[in-house]
């Protein structure tokens, strides 16, 4: 196993915390992580996480806001890789920057556009139903 | 030069007179107070339509508001792309075409410029329906341990029974966030 410029592994435990960084505000509720803040970028079909845990908090941030660039950062999802494998995705180490990771594996079905985004949609919010809200 | 009679201010003239007509208590006739419970009715069913108005009105509000928002490329930073006009114009028509007993749902924006419809009630109790340029509407629910996923038609004025359904199944313990009618 390899070490990243970051000091992290190149492989993603299951039992690392991962935080997908929040720039829209309609992407959570009061106490909640909505589905579509785990959706994938249609770009490279992967949804982008960093390696971290809620704490420490201030490093947290710095890197949200190094990943938000000129975008407001409300909040965080914190929430372990295992989830993520749970719902037959993957994720994997994706430096650089450092601590970034990719969550792929998502189901692509260019014939059916709906259907499959009734199933990302899916598992999406099995995904938002155990990830920890963290406003800034 | 007299100000010209709007048809605002004839409709309100009339619903103050019909107004003061229900509520008044001179008539004694069978047909008087026929009338007025026929009124009374009437008033009761203009008044829960503004009511119903101004909660989609809001609703409708927010999601332009969203639109202009995410009217550009990239707007998560993540390379979504943005939202679609048609996805906005589907959405706002089932905002409009939710019957009476649904609740609003809240939006959010998708990274493949849809829109998501929430109906959140906690964790593990949500309905989300992505709205996006087709009339084909891609959703998914969590129920307890129960969850899964469909595809339905909408035909720009009626939403799909299941949908429907699907929703009322997980708000019939509780209320959306938005708002309920």
């Amino acid at each position: 196993m390899a070490t990243l410029p970051s000091g992290l592994s190149d492989s993603v435990s299951d039992e690392e915390d991962l935080a997908r960084f929040l720039t829209q505000s309609s992407h959570f509720t009061a106490t909640l992580v909505k589905p579509a803040a785990f959706l994938p970028s249609p770009r490279d079909r992967e949804t982008s996480v960093s390696r971290h845990g809620s704490e420490p908090r201030e490093e947290l941030w710095a890197i949200g806001l190094s990943a938000a660039g000129a975008r407001n950062l409300y909040a965080a999802a914190i929430f372990k890789a295992q989830i993520v494998r749970a719902a037959q995705l993957e994720v994997v180490a994706d430096e650089p920057p450092p601590r970034h990771a990719v969550i792929g594996g998502w189901p692509w079905d260019e014939a059916d556009p709906e259907l499959q985004k009734a199933k990302q949609k899916e598992i999406a919010a099995v995904i938002a139903s155990q990830a920890d809200l963290l406003r800034r | 030069m007299p100000e010209p009679v709007s048809k605002v201010r004839l409709c309100l003239l009339g619903y103050v007179a019909l107004s003061t007509y229900a509520t008044g208590s001179s008539a004694i006739s069978v047909e008087a107070s026929a009338a007025r419970k026929a009124a009374s009715a009437l008033i009761e069913s203009v008044e829960r339509s503004q009511a119903l108005f101004g909660e989609k009105a809001a609703a409708i509000s927010q999601l332009r508001a969203l639109a202009i928002e995410c009217n550009h490329e990239n707007w998560d930073g993540y390379g979504a792309t943005m939202i679609d006009p048609r996805a906005i114009f589907n959405a706002e028509a089932i905002v409009r075409a939710l019957p009476i007993g649904v609740p609003l749902p809240e939006f959010a924006p998708e990274p493949d410029g849809s829109v998501s419809l929430d109906w959140i009630q906690s964790r593990t109790r949500q309905f989300s329906l992505s709205v996006g340029r087709s009339q084909r509407l891609a959703y998914a629910w969590l129920d307890g341990t129960d969850r899964g996923h469909a595809v339905a038609t909408f035909d720009g004025s009626t939403i799909p029974p299941r949908v429907i359904e699907g929703i009322l199944a997980i708000v019939k313990n509780g209320h959306s966030a938005i708002g309920t009618f």
